[in-house]
């Protein structure tokens, strides 16, 4: 998966995002769609709310996840 | 739409008399009209429900020199494109029936014909020089075709009951098409739940001629290996589906000599078809849905809502209990199968208040859930896959929540939640993965069933689903796996057979499905997994190819599945006499198929709570013992049921070649 389309894929979950949610149901929501479509795994330490609050963090995560697989 | 039927025989010319019962047991598929063709080998029977050509187009239809006969039900929707080619190739038509393409197009293209066609059939055609019988079914199974093989010859009809028309032929049930019933919720092409009758699969043609019987597919349910879909990006995916989604639903709302309607359920399905007929047609829409009084199934806010947005005239039905079971006996009497949901009912009376006024044809959302993941069952798939990957991780245990939201109020049942759903035959290599769950619950009916039939069941041939599955699906994204399985299993079988085509057929009434439209399927099929549930979002891209069209509120409400009252419909005071008949005792031990006392034990414990509130599988259970005793008393036990036939008028074609030295080669 190119670059663009990693990003379009991010630019796609915020949009989707949920005000008001209950923020670390929404982290397993997030965690549920990145493992599918990247076809990385993530700890339970990644799957934290702080971290899918900013779309900056979360694609510095896929980057990292992707370098790692 | 109409009814099919006939007979090859090649010991002796086919029976008319048996020929005319068999179209007299089609006759509410077909009631503008019938007629048949008969020579000394094969005999073709049509039911018509003229909606193409109504002046013309009467069947059975045959080529320039009376060499190719058809008997054709359902629509070619691309007719009038390749009506244009063959024409531009040499062939003279006769009607403007889309009926007359396939005969020309099964002479200019052979049986590279089907693959052509865009639309919903079942065919059958015979080849007078060759003594060939071709029958073809379109890609999903849309319309039905059974037929039985015998030594010199064969019998075919859009429903069994024509069949049994033929009093020679056996009538019993078939262990192996009950065994697939309780596990999938129907039989599985080519099996059927009777002994010896057979339905051509989805896709597949079949010929009969003096070297045997043979069947090939001309198209299969595939997708692409995960990662190497042709187009990533979304938007350009969106704009594509709407394109085709567009014309699929143009098509089918155009393509008619009569007045079309359109279902809208209050879903997002429908609403997109009527949405699209309203935007892009600009004709004036009559939209039908279903009301029930239990506001646990009633969906009549967003129908109203809709209506308003698109200003269609609207009517509605409201469907009670009470009317379900009333109803009951017909409904099984047009499925022909058990069913393991009362779903089917009030879609019989829907389509009766469509014919009531004066509609023949409806546009539906149906096959949307399939083509595009609509379903909870593919949500919980990936759910089970993400717990699965640290089942003792407490966070990955809360994404039961995302399905249930009611766990959430209760998180002290989470974890042992969690593990019985998301653990239960949990294999992550498992190509079945995602329909485990269901199959494993509905197969609990089995636990009640006789003694006999379950030892019948163990001694038959198994036929497992999974095993049929393409060579190239382990390299199919997980999502992709789970659709093929349901387009093959409950698409096919229950969607499209009991909710389907039974039940509009049942009041001659014509079902028209977008989302099954060749280019939509292709299409969709081919699209990247995510583009269809992106993480847990259904229909992804149907919800933005669409966002302009259905309002907010419909657009992202939570998917309601289909769902009718189930047992609580057989347990009101104002229960009908007929359900004392088949349920009884002697009844049930007469049919053999599950264990009396069982069944006496579930009925007094339904009688105690009126049938409310009643678990999944007790309803399932009610169900499937009400429907197969209705399926045996209609068509095996020797009653009223399984005589019943139309009175047809005179037939409008009858060619009768019996004594013609040409109709054999």
């Amino acid at each position: 998966m190119n670059r663009d389309t990693v990003e379009q894929v991010l630019r796609d979950y915020d949009a989707l995002r949920r005000p008001g949610a209950d923020p670390e149901l929404e982290a397993v929501r997030a965690a549920i769609l990145l493992e599918d479509v990247f076809g990385v795994a993530l700890s339970d330490a990644e799957i934290d709310p702080a971290v899918f609050a900013d779309s900056a963090a979360v694609a510095a995560l896929v980057a990292r996840l992707q370098g790692a697989v | 739409m109409c009814g099919v039927c006939g007979i090859v025989s090649y010991d002796g010319p086919p029976d008319l008399a048996l020929l005319r019962r068999m179209m007299g047991r089609l006759g509410h598929r077909g009631p503008d009209g019938n007629g048949y063709y008969r020579d000394r080998r094969a005999a073709l029977g049509h039911t018509r429900l003229a909606i193409i050509d109504t002046s013309g187009g009467a069947q059975p239809l045959c080529n320039e020199d009376g060499t190719v006969w058809v008997t054709f039900n359902g629509e070619i929707f691309n007719y009038v494109e390749l009506g244009a080619e063959l024409r531009h190739r040499g062939h003279i038509f006769r009607t403007a029936s889309d009926t007359e393409v396939i005969v020309h197009a099964w002479e200019e293209w052979g049986e590279e014909c089907f693959s052509r066609f865009n639309g919903q059939w079942a065919i059958a055609l015979w080849d007078r020089r060759a003594e060939r019988l071709v029958l073809s079914r379109d890609r999903l199974g849309v319309r039905p075709l059974f037929f039985i093989r015998r030594p010199a010859g064969l019998l075919f009809a859009s429903e069994v009951k024509s069949i049994f028309a033929d009093r020679s032929v056996q009538r019993a049930f078939d262990p192996a098409g009950l065994d697939q019933t309780f596990t999938y919720w129907s039989p599985v092409a080519p099996r059927t739940v009777f002994r010896g009758i057979e339905q051509l699969e989805p896709g597949h043609y079949a010929v009969l001629d003096r070297n045997g019987f043979r069947k090939a597919p001309y198209w299969r349910i595939t997708f692409p290996e995960r990662g190497r879909e042709p187009v990533q990006d979304a938007q350009e995916n969106a704009d594509a589906l709407r394109e085709r989604i567009v014309e699929a639903t143009r098509l089918r709302f155009l393509r008619s000599d009569v007045p079309v309607g359109a279902y809208l359920s209050g879903g997002l399905d429908s609403s997109v078809t009527a949405a699209v007929i309203a935007r892009y047609t600009g004709a004036p829409l009559h939209t039908f849905s279903l009301r029930f009084a239990d506001s646990e199934f009633d969906e009549g806010l967003y129908q109203k809502k809709m209506s308003a947005v698109l200003g269609t005239q609207h009517q509605d039905i409201m469907v009670s209990p009470s009317a379900i079971a009333a109803v009951f006996p017909e409904v099984i009497w047009h499925a022909e199968t058990p069913i393991l949901r009362a779903a089917p009912a009030p879609l019989f009376l829907l389509s009766k208040l469509v014919r009531e006024n004066g509609y023949k044809v409806v546009v539906t959302g149906e096959g949307a859930d399939e083509v595009l993941a609509g379903y909870d069952l593919f949500r919980e798939a990936r759910v089970r896959l993400f717990w699965s990957r640290d089942p003792e991780s407490e966070k990955r245990t809360r994404a039961a929540e995302l399905l249930y939201p009611w766990m959430a109020r209760s998180p002290g049942r989470m974890p042992a939640f969690a593990r019985s759903f998301f653990g239960r035959r949990l294999d992550p290599g498992d190509p079945a993965l995602s329909h485990r769950p269901r199959w494993d619950s509905t197969s609990v009916i089995k636990s009640m069933l006789s003694g006999d039939l379950q030892d019948r069941i163990s001694g038959a041939d198994a036929d497992d689903v999974v095993a049929t599955m393409p060579p190239d699906s382990k390299d199919w994204d997980p999502l992709s796996r789970a659709q093929w399985l349901e387009m093959t299993t409950l698409l096919a079988g229950y969607i499209l057979a009991s909710q389907g085509d039974r039940m509009l057929m049942a009041n001659s009434v014509e079902g028209r499905f977008p989302f099954l439209d060749r280019a939509v399927v292709d299409f969709a099929n081919a699209l990247p997994a995510r583009h269809k549930l992106f993480g847990l979002e259904e229909k992804y891209l149907l919800k933005r190819a669409f966002a302009d069209l259905v309002p907010d509120d419909i657009l992202h409400r939570p998917k309601q599945p289909y769902r009718a009252p189930d047992a609580a419909s057989f347990f009101t005071p104002d229960r009908p006499a007929w359900f004392e008949e088949v349920m009884a005792e002697r009844a049930i031990a007469a049919a053999g198929v599950f264990e009396p006392s069982l069944v006496a034990g579930l009925l007094a414990k339904c009688g105690r709570t009126g049938g409310e509130n009643m678990s999944n599988t007790d309803n399932m259970r009610v169900l499937a013992i009400v429907s197969t005793q209705l399926t045996h008393e209609c068509f095996i036990a020797d009653g009223e049921w399984g005589a019943l036939e139309w009175s047809l008028p005179d037939p409008s074609v009858a060619v009768d070649l019996t004594n013609d030295d040409r109709s054999v080669a």
